[in-house]
């Protein structure tokens, strides 16, 4: 072993001669001919990945467009038809995210009607609005001005009775509906309800002794009062250009999965070397002195390039043919530059690794599934299948040791979070280390045990 | 009269693989003369391609010493790979490759340059009759272009010892002529040939000197006529190797 990585220096320092490069540059020559000349392998290293991105993208479009930028049906049955349904309704109808229901066939919904369709599992969600809600919400406002107006020492100005603790608005949902998508709804509820209940605590306020009519002042236009107020989501990155993108199907699968593909490359390269091992080639390679080292650089370059080149298509696809299917363009960040070493750095791990599992099993029948189930797992583990955010927290600890959640977090620091070089270089050294640890490895075990008995 | 140079000398090898049940070398010791055509001879399992394969690196010895040009296979077996042709027994060759393709990787890899490799491999192409196959791949090859395509690219570097293991097995008698005749004209150069074969025939018609070892040990050694003549009731090397190895089944 320290004799491999004392070659491996000794080549690295003083031994870079003209007659080495010309060795490396006749060894990506041979590969490349061997390439053009297996076409079914070449469609596989790029149809492929190019497939599954574009088949990832799709099918889990709708998973990430979740309480975006889709649009629900919501069944509403209002048997009230005061000012909180008008409220609600209103409030649900200006949302991008929710199409009302309100009637079928020209018939307004019913409470009967509606838990039908839900059971039937045409529809997700549905509201019923009580009897008698507004009236309740009336009856509050009215309690909390009168004790104001007592405090004010103007006595009871409305007459109310004590509320009811029975005038809920009703929401259902099909036993299939998320966690997630019930909360979405039930918050734009609460939101909507609490909007309409202050617009009437304002109203019943405005009407207490000789107060000003709300209504000539403006106050009544809550969300103009209270405009300067409330949430808005902005960039990260406030001294970079503003973020255009935020994670959507596209922008997690595209580069997830051209990592992925590329590191499936390894199938390719173990059952490569293996051939070459039991075809003789790497016989007559070995019994030529001084090539091990230029060979086993010739080969990692060229399908480093080739896992590049890999990862450069499988980009192309995201911003030019993703928009063709109806999917968001691919946003590459403000420092696309910085994508290419991000490319490279992963290319050469995925290589390396390639040749790692070649070296170390003797058939293809060996290392085959051993390369495909190991690459499954570490994309599993390493959020490529789901953004390692969503996963447990054992498991985003786990995450941190696979090279494919390396290669995605790098890639998101470029094209998500605007970063350049300088932000992504933890992951880049990570790859890097992880790829010369790789190569050493499979080049010390070809040459000691795979050539020499 | 001053003794012959020595190309390979062989003392006391023992190699026992892992697994097996009987050394495949028990104490080997031989020697082969500069310049000349040598036949290594021994029924299946007598460790001759062990042999072959220590004198090239290939496999490490438990004991003994072996030495090619006053080299040392442990120590400096990569000076030894320079001035060695090794043609193993299969084709070692990349068989998606065209055989003028094999032979320009190959060339570059020993360091040699484009023109030295076009004047090379079409000079041994010519020679072995593959001229025409040249630009076709050795994957399409016949059995004998192929092994003759083997042998080409182990001469591509003018090694002083080429060393072949069973070069003509399986080939015509069109093909085995042809790589015959070559091989005699190569060692007839200056050059020295170790080589091991079946064809007892073919060894006693073209080897200056025969040496027969069987399980793991050297048995025997001289030119064949010599030994035909010193072994009692034998008329041709067959009968030599059967006298000293005996009628017993080695699978």
């Amino acid at each position: 072993m320290c004799s491999c990585i004392i070659q491996a220096i000794h080549y690295g320092t003083n031994k870079i001669t003209k007659g080495t490069v010309k060795k490396i540059l006749a060894t990506i020559a041979k590969e490349w001919l061997l390439m053009r000349r297996d076409i079914a392998g070449m469609m596989l290293i790029f149809t492929m990945p190019a497939l599954l991105v574009i088949v990832m993208s799709l099918t889990e479009e709708g998973p990430f467009k979740d309480y975006q930028d889709m649009r629900f049906d919501l069944l509403l049955a209002d048997n009230d038809a005061g000012s909180l349904a008008q409220g609600i309704t209103n409030g649900l109808r200006a949302s991008k995210n929710f199409h009302i229901i309100d009637s079928l066939d020209g018939k307004p919904l019913t409470e009967a009607k509606l838990k039908d369709l839900l059971r039937n599992g045409n529809y997700t969600s549905g509201i019923v609005i009580p009897r008698g809600v507004t009236a309740e919400m009336v009856n509050a406002a009215n309690i909390i001005a009168n004790n104001l107006s007592e405090k004010m020492g103007l006595g009871n100005a409305f007459t109310v009775r004590p509320p009811r603790d029975t005038m809920y608005v009703r929401v259902l949902f099909d036993p299939d509906a998320k966690p997630t998508f019930k909360n979405s709804i039930t918050f734009a509820l609460d939101k909507y309800i609490t909007y309409t209940c202050s617009n009437m605590l304002i109203n019943r306020m405005g009407k207490l002794g000789n107060a000003t009519n709300p209504t000539d002042t403006g106050v009544r236009d809550l969300k103009r009062v209270f405009q300067g107020i409330g949430i808005r989501e902005v960039a990260l990155n406030e001294d970079k250009k503003e973020q255009k993108q935020f994670i959507n199907s596209v922008q997690h699968n595209v580069p997830a999965w051209a990592i992925f593909g590329m590191f499936f490359i390894v199938v390719p390269i173990a059952s490569h070397l293996i051939r070459e091992r039991k075809e003789g080639s790497t016989l007559r390679i070995t019994l030529i002195p001084h090539v091990q080292i230029p060979v086993s650089l010739g080969r990692t370059i060229f399908y480093t390039l080739v896992c590049t080149v890999q990862f450069v298509l499988m980009f192309c696809i995201g911003i030019w043919v993703m928009p063709l299917l109806h999917l968001p363009s691919l946003y590459i960040g403000t420092h696309p530059e910085a994508l290419l070493p991000v490319a490279i750095c992963i290319s050469f791990a995925a290589t390396t690794y390639g040749y790692l599992v070649g070296a170390l099993f003797k058939t293809a029948n060996q290392a085959m599934p051993f390369g495909s189930f190991s690459i499954v797992i570490f994309s599993a583990i390493g959020g490529i299948w789901m953004p390692v955010e969503l996963l447990s927290g054992v498991m985003q600890r786990v995450a941190m040791i696979s090279p494919l959640h390396w290669s995605l977090a790098a890639v998101n620091g470029i094209i998500l979070r605007n970063g350049d070089l300088h932000d992504v270089w933890k992951y880049l050294c990570m790859l890097l280390i992880f790829g010369i640890v790789a190569w050493v490895l499979s080049t010390y075990i070809s040459t000691r045990y795979r050539s020499v008995q | 009269m001053q003794a012959t140079p020595l190309a390979i000398t062989i003392k006391d090898l023992y190699k026992q693989y892992p697994d097996a049940l009987t050394p495949a070398l028990a104490g080997l010791t031989l020697n082969v003369r500069e310049n000349s055509f040598t036949g290594l001879l021994g029924p299946n399992g007598a460790g001759k391609t062990t042999c072959i394969s220590i004198l090239c690196g290939l496999v490490i010895p438990e004991s003994g010493q072996a030495t090619v040009y006053g080299l040392d296979c442990k120590k400096d077996k990569v000076a030894i790979r320079g001035v060695t042709g090794v043609v193993p027994q299969e084709i070692a060759l990349f068989s998606n490759l065209t055989g003028f393709e094999n032979l320009k990787y190959i060339g570059r890899l020993y360091g040699l340059t484009d023109k030295e490799i076009k004047q090379r491999s079409g000079e041994l192409m010519e020679r072995f009759g593959l001229e025409k196959h040249a630009h076709k791949r050795v994957s399409r090859y016949s059995g004998g272009m192929q092994r003759r395509a083997n042998i080409i690219a182990s001469l591509m570097h003018r090694p002083k010892l080429l060393i072949l293991d069973e070069p003509t097995a399986g080939v015509d008698v069109q093909s085995r002529a042809l790589i015959l005749e070559y091989l005699n004209e190569y060692r007839q150069n200056g050059n020295t040939i170790l080589y091991t074969s079946h064809s007892l025939e073919e060894a006693q018609k073209m080897c200056d000197e025969v040496i027969i070892m069987d399980e793991g040990k050297f048995v025997t050694t001289g030119k064949p006529k010599q030994l035909i003549k010193d072994t009692p009731d034998c008329k041709t090397l067959e009968d030599v190797f059967l006298h000293h190895t005996g009628h017993t089944l080695r699978d």
